[in-house]
């Protein structure tokens, strides 16, 4: 059978997984196609209007698989929790509903389960046994599958660890190991990237910030690719744990990173209503005050313009040239 | 000696009566923060971040306004909140975070949360807070507070309740707000005992029932969904049920402090099944917040015959967001008119009354509609 995987929200986390179960069970993987026009304006049409840009986007893939005639399931699972009483935004928890609401007619062809992740391997064998049973598979291959499965998610992980992103993974997905052996290429400026996975990788969504960026001599580190044992004692600073894990990845990990010595500068990117986006930013606005690292906030809806864009992350690559002593960007 | 501290509490709606109350049995003294305005407004959305939600915001400027008028106080301010997927668990630090960039020192945050797992964490968490909040006293004075509070809150429901049942059938215009004025005043400043507030609520009750109106009239019936805040506080929903009200229609808000108080704190797993039951198919995960409870309550009001429904809600809040595209597939099914007015700092109110007068103005066709249908069809009969 071809499965269909939207190429939006959590699949630029767990992507290695997903593609690990269905090609152990036998099954093709059929990607969407990277976020484009066409696939912002159908999900604008189809979301409803004040979500965030990001879910908006997820419906624009699920339709364009959806319309793709020999794609037999699409693949739209609910990610209740990534780490013990760490869950995901509303949005999100309510993400099969909500397609399952604008898609109304291809609800049958929608497979959704929910799934606990990073709590041990009993709840990610109940999550696959229920899609295995939907597609036909005995309980003995989904077995073989979900171990196949988490050796794909903790290669995809060792590769994070390493620095390299999520985008080399998707591309190397049928080889880890050999990206792993690659070496993750210095530049002379360092500049950290704090956000959700899904706004930073989706190149179209925000103007393209990794590419310009490394255009600019810069390597560029994402918060996904830190332990979360490195930044565990920010909780103290936020007095509260974020409810959100991957808020608190945003938040903690980018005051890890302006507390970094060879980190020249934090940006943040999200999209514009997210409300989670709100608090992480706002607290490491004020974290920002004590560090005096440079920060800056990309906020990104459907009507952003790239070139103010790329205007704004050449001010700030001018900005971190000046506090190195290079001098501006000669023009 | 301890500093003699003045507690401040986020008000909302009618029931800061009771909150006063609380307080003043517990000896401390406590300043109200004034209704929504234009200041308090402004200084809330310059402070909070762009993207927060509006409740924030509002509640935000209340206390800074209070802050800066009383510089010479130490405050505690109280902020309820609860651990979930909606934001409203984080607002306290933020609010700790803010007033402290801003310069201020002269106050403390008390945030009383809901018990959260883990457990072995959570209570003794709870019982601290709680503490907190009440300070030192004999248990039955701590008691005594919550009872009188709760009584007031409950006093104070009903007489909403009078009053938006009599603004669309009284005879005079406004005699039925000044009735409810008056008896407001007196439960507010009613002496802290069960029996006096028992006895001042059945007096104004019947005053009340003696304004002039008519009776046994057929009003088309608008139930009112959304986020507990919006809904709750008259100051920023722009009073949505009086300007109802007035419109001739009958009201009728699913959120009160004591329905939500016993479904969420005394009656949790209770109110969750049975919101997993009636929002089959349409929402089957817990999102936090208000959300599942505008879906359901939109499909009891239909079951319950009414002829529309208006959902509040604040601009960006996460789970109403949800419930606004998952109530238009519910309007469709259910065949029940739905509108979603979302509020922020730019709401303006003329803009505003046009909308719910061009839906009130459908409702009543469409009942006309259906009425005219039945006579029709009786007529055809005979």
């Amino acid at each position: 059978m071809k499965i269909g995987v939207p190429r939006g929200l959590y699949f630029y986390v767990y992507y290695p997984m997903w593609y690990g179960f269905f090609k152990s069970l036998g099954h093709d993987v059929v990607l969407s196609v990277p976020t484009n026009k066409d696939i912002l304006n159908l999900g604008v049409s189809n979301a409803v209007d004040d979500i965030c840009i990001s879910v908006k986007v997820y419906h624009g893939h699920v339709k364009y698989l959806l319309d793709k005639r020999n794609v037999d399931y699409v693949f739209v699972p609910r990610v209740v929790s990534e780490d013990k009483y760490r869950y995901t935004c509303p949005k999100l928890a309510a993400m099969p509903d909500l397609i399952k609401s604008a898609f109304n007619k291809d609800s049958e062809r929608i497979l959704s389960v929910n799934m606990y992740m990073n709590q041990g391997k009993k709840p990610l064998l109940d999550a696959f046994g229920k899609i295995g049973e939907k597609l036909g598979a005995s309980v003995k291959s989904v077995k073989k599958a979900v171990k196949e499965a988490m050796g794909y998610q903790e290669k995809a992980v060792k590769c994070l660890r390493k620095g390299h992103n999520f985008a080399e993974i998707v591309k190397n997905i049928r080889n880890l190991d050999k990206l792993f052996d690659e070496p993750v290429k210095e530049r002379r400026y360092n500049v950290a990237l704090a956000g959700f996975p899904y706004d930073i990788y989706d190149g179209y969504m925000n103007g393209d910030v990794i590419k310009h960026l490394e255009e600019a001599n810069v390597r560029v580190v994402i918060t996904d690719m830190l332990n979360p044992k490195l930044y565990k004692h920010y909780t103290k600073y936020m007095i509260k744990d974020l409810f959100w894990h991957q808020a608190n990845v945003a938040a903690k990990g980018g005051m890890y990173y302006m507390d970094s010595k060879d980190i020249d500068g934090v940006i943040t990117v999200s999209s514009f209503n997210c409300g989670i986006g709100a608090i992480y930013e706002k607290l490491l606005d004020l974290y920002s005050k004590e560090t005096n690292k440079p920060l800056m906030h990309i906020v990104v809806d459907e009507q952003t313009g790239d070139a103010g864009l790329v205007t704004r992350i050449e001010a700030f690559i001018d900005l971190i040239r000046v506090k190195r002593g290079d001098g501006l960007v000669a023009s | 000696m301890p500093r003699k501290v003045t507690y401040v509490f986020p008000r909302m709606g009618y029931s800061y009566a009771a909150f006063e109350s609380f307080f003043q049995i517990l000896g401390y003294d406590v300043i109200t923060p004034e209704p929504s305005n234009s200041q308090t407004l402004k200084r809330g959305v310059s402070n909070s971040p762009e993207g927060m939600c509006f409740p924030f915001k509002i509640l935000l400027g209340q206390f800074l306004k209070v802050l800066e008028e009383n510089p010479d106080k130490y405050f505690k301010i109280v902020s309820l909140e609860s651990y979930g997927p909606c934001r409203f668990g984080y607002y306290s630090p933020l609010y700790a975070k803010i007033l402290k960039d801003r310069g201020f020192d002269n106050f403390e945050i008390v945030n009383v949360e809901g018990i959260y797992p883990p457990w072995y964490r959570g209570i003794p968490r709870f019982f601290k807070k709680l503490i907190k909040l009440i300070g030192w006293h004999t248990p039955w004075t701590g008691v005594k507070a919550f009872l009188i509070a709760g009584w007031k809150v409950y006093a104070i429901e009903q007489l909403e309740r009078k009053l938006y049942y009599l603004i669309p059938r009284e005879k005079i215009v406004g005699s039925a707000e000044k009735a409810f004025n008056r008896a407001f005043e007196r439960i507010h400043h009613a002496p802290n005992k069960v029996k006096a507030i028992k006895e001042v609520l059945n007096e104004e009750l019947k005053r009340m029932d003696s304004v002039k109106h008519v009776e046994n009239v057929e009003l088309p019936k608008v139930g009112l969904v959304g986020e507990a805040y919006m809904l709750m506080d008259y100051s920023n929903n722009l009073e949505i049920e009086k300007k109802l009200a007035y419109m001739g229609v009958d009201v009728d808000r699913s959120l009160w402090v004591t329905n939500w108080t016993l479904d969420r704190i005394i009656k949790t797993k209770e109110h969750l099944n049975h919101m997993l039951e009636v929002n089959k198919g349409y929402l089957d995960f817990f999102i936090g917040g208000d959300g599942q409870e505008s879906i359901m309550n939109t499909i009891l009001y239909k079951q319950k015959g009414f002829d529309g429904v208006i959902q509040v809600l604040p601009f960006g809040c996460l789970p109403e967001t949800v419930a606004k595209q998952i109530l238009s597939n519910v309007s469709e099914d259910y065949d029940i008119p739905v509108l979603s007015l979302s509020f922020d700092e730019q709401t303006g109110e003329a803009g505003f009354i046009t909308r719910i007068e061009a839906f009130v103005d459908m409702i009543k066709d469409r009942k006309a509609a259906k009425v005219g249908k039945k006579k029709s069809t009786t007529v055809a009969s005979q």
